[in-house]
């Protein structure tokens, strides 16, 4: 017999028995609802816990450190910074380093007007090469590249609000201008333009002796404010590692300041290390730890968080698959009762010259078609409901966080969709439908292609 | 030429409880090619019986069947069925035509488990329908039909697939006398037509005078077996179809 016959009669055979066709594919669908649903909250959760987890940090960074003074830890230097960016999924690798010995201030406008204290924090360096790779966005201008060695002109990029740091040295009050509205909603721009002024790097005078140096400084780029992916970005001021080296050395040189030979060696505390992929944090982390360096990374926080989702998706996954299996032994009765009904047809059709494989697969195809109907509406119906909760779910949930569906979320749902479902679980669902339609058969059509043709077609 | 079917030493022995039934008790036969042959005896002699063994419908207690070289009696369910989706065709007493298929669609049904595509198989269906003066029927499901309009399309059923044997139990069981005559003289005729080996269960015995040969069954065994005068090799000098138009007329 052909398939496209063997599937039609299936499908007669079905539509002839539209009532209890009907009544089984809905169960069906309520238990392919079900499944999709509960998934679709888990999955949910979890993306909301990704973008949570985003919003406090690059999930893909790794910050390394190294405070300890002992010879048992190697020196986290520029060889081993280099070391580090060659284990594989390493993408940059670069010290953070803050020149806390220079003692310097910015300066702008008439008479050095307009100033600004660079504390040990204020200046932070890297490799200029990492910038990019790290994710930051501009403001404005562009990136800083490596700077040429000795230039009295020297190259920084601003975080988004450090031009707001400069105080006015005249006036008494009012000496600071904010980045946020002020009583009227105005937000004033900073004293000076970081492009078209004219702003130098003066270091501090200790005693009268001592020598003051003077750069003057090329602001290349503004970076947009992201505090989850470097706090430079914010109100820092940014600069390559080998300028902030040069002008804390020529600044210690000029006020006097001596360093003894293991403080000069004594390596970077700071490093940025960012993996190609979050899957692959865990394994780099590990890595850099066995070289004796602490670290830390949003990984850590992620899998326990994760972990937690997975247990309540296991749970709501199971609600789904009982649910299910109720529709499974739903199939499994309709396919029996089918098999009762027709007996006489089965054993006329055996007498005729059906193949006993073409009777088994007759019912395999009928309970798949049940299973496949089923999975299709259920997981429209799906996205429907899903549709429903995401729309009016926060309202029934209301500010407090309360009801059940609201505990069981934890409030991560809060703001964005409660129910998601993505194409691979709709294929899922479908899938699992249609395979559970299958297997529903499997019993009832061995049953089928058992039965004696000629007892069947005796009967009445 | 060798009998297309071959019998040899068959016993079937039901048990029921403790209690043995010898349904059939060492059955010796062979049947030629063509021949259209009746089986007659009493009610419980074991006619039903006989044919499920020769049809390969139930599995003998002893002996063997044969159909053209094949044991059917050594064969799988498996090669069973496929046996008889190549070679065979029944008639039943209770027609079976399957209540949701047209007229068309059941006779085509040997034909489709034979995997001939649905255009050629009703186009068969409907030249054998028109054969058997049905062709105005061929969108009727059973349920609109006549019994011996039924049983009519069972027949085209049976013959469509051109099989080498037809087995039929009881055709005429549930038809009036009537319809009886007819069915009969159309099975007979393409039986003939076709030169199909015909092997028929009925009651009554004067049903039995169309047939080339009778065999009597009485307690599982036979009783006789009579080659009358329509047998092929009894009127071989005679003009064949002279004399069944003679017997129409009767
Ligand atoms: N499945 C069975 N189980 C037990 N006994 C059976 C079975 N089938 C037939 N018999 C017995 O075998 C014997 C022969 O039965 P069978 O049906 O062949 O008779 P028959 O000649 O066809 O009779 P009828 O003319 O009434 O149809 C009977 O005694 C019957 O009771
Ligand atoms: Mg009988």
């Amino acid at each position: 017999m052909k398939t496209f016959d063997l599937m039609r009669l299936c499908l007669d055979n079905l539509s002839r028995r539209k009532g209890r066709t009907i009544l089984t594919v809905i169960g069906v669908v309520v238990g392919t609802c079900f499944i999709v649903l509960m998934i679709s909250l888990g999955v949910a959760m979890d993306i909301s816990q990704q973008q949570m987890l985003e919003s406090m940090g690059d999930l893909s960074t790794i910050r390394v450190y190294n405070y300890s003074n002992t010879d048992a830890v190697p020196k986290l230097n520029d060889e081993m910074i280099a070391k580090i960016k060659a284990i594989p999924h390493v993408t940059v690798s670069s010290p953070v380093y803050q020149p806390q010995n220079l003692q310097a201030m910015l300066v702008g406008g008439k008479k050095d007007r307009y100033q600004m204290y660079l504390g040990g924090w204020g200046i932070t360096a890297m490799y200029p090469e990492a910038l990019d790779a790290m994710g930051l966005t501009l403001q404005s201008g562009e990136f800083l590249t490596a700077e040429e060695k000795n230039a009295k002109t020297i190259k920084v990029m601003f975080g988004q609000n450090a031009a707001y740091q400069f105080s006015d040295s005249r006036s008494k009050r009012n000496n600071y201008r904010d980045p946020y509205p002020d009583q009227y909603g105005n937000i004033l721009d900073p004293f000076l333009d970081v492009y078209k002024d004219k702003i130098q790097l003066k270091t501090q005078k200790n005693g009268d002796n001592d020598k003051q140096l003077v750069y003057d400084l090329e602001i290349t780029g503004v970076f947009v404010e992201d505090w989850a992916k470097a706090d430079f970005t914010g109100y820092g001021v940014f600069m390559d590692i080998s300028t902030a080296k040069r002008l804390e050395s020529e600044y210690m040189k000029a006020a006097g300041i001596k360093q003894t030979e293991t403080e000069k060696n004594k390596g970077y505390t700071q490093a940025y290390v960012k993996v190609d992929s979050i899957d692959k944090v865990t394994e780099v982390e590990q890595q850099i730890k066995d070289l004796g360096y602490e670290t830390s990374s949003m990984e850590s926080w992620r899998e326990s968080m994760q972990e937690s989702a997975k247990t309540v998706q296991i749970i709501l996954g199971t609600i789904g698959a009982v649910a299910l299996l109720v529709a499974a032994i739903n199939i499994i009765n309709t396919m029996t009762m089918a098999i009762y009904e027709r007996t006489k047809e089965i054993g006329v059709m055996k007498v005729l010259g059906c193949e006993l494989g073409q009777i088994r697969k007759m019912f395999l195809i009928e309970a798949g078609v049940i299973g496949f109907i089923g999975g299709f509406l259920g997981v429209g119906f799906s996205y429907f409901t899903s549709w429903l909760i995401n729309a009016f779910g926060p309202m029934l949930m209301g500010s407090s966080e309360g009801g059940m569906l609201g505990s069981v979320m934890g409030g991560l749902g809060q703001g964005g969709t409660i129910s998601v479902i993505p194409p691979w679980l709709a294929i899922l669902g479908l899938t699992f439908a249609t395979l559970v339609g299958v297997l529903s058969g499997i019993m009832p059509a061995n049953r089928a292609m058992r039965i004696s043709a000629l007892e069947a077609i005796r009967q009445q | 030429m060798p009998p297309i079917i071959r019998v040899e030493n068959l016993k079937k022995i039901y048990r029921i409880g403790n209690e043995k039934v010898k349904a059939l008790n060492g059955i010796n036969l062979e049947i030629e090619r063509g021949e259209f042959v009746c089986i007659v005896g009493a009610s419980g002699s074991g006619k039903s019986t006989l044919l499920n063994q020769l049809a390969g419908l139930e599995k003998p207690s002893k002996g063997n069947v044969y159909i053209g070289k094949s044991n059917i009696s050594q064969m799988t369910e498996k090669q069973l069925a496929l046996f008889r989706q190549k070679y065979l065709g029944f008639i039943f007493q209770s027609y079976n035509l399957l209540p949701a298929l047209t007229a068309a669609e059941n006779v085509a049904l040997p034909l489709m488990f034979k995997g001939i595509n649905k255009k050629t198989r009703l186009a068969a269906a409907k030249v054998q329908l028109e054969k058997i003066g049905l062709g105005e029927r061929l969108g009727h499901k059973p349920t609109e039909m006549s019994g011996g309009q039924q049983q009519r399309v069972g027949i085209a059923r049976a013959f469509v697939a051109k099989p080498k044997v037809i087995f039929a139990d009881e055709p005429t069981g549930n038809l009036d006398s009537k319809t009886t005559d007819q069915v009969l003289q159309m099975m007979m005729q393409l039986a003939r037509e076709e030169n199909i080996t015909f092997v028929m269960v009925t009651h009554e015995r004067d049903l039995a005078a169309y047939a080339d040969r009778i065999i009597t069954i009485k307690d599982g065994q036979v009783l006789s077996d009579v080659k009358t005068q329509n047998h092929p090799t009894a009127q071989r000098e005679q003009d064949n179809t002279i004399h069944t138009e003679e017997k129409k007329e009767q």
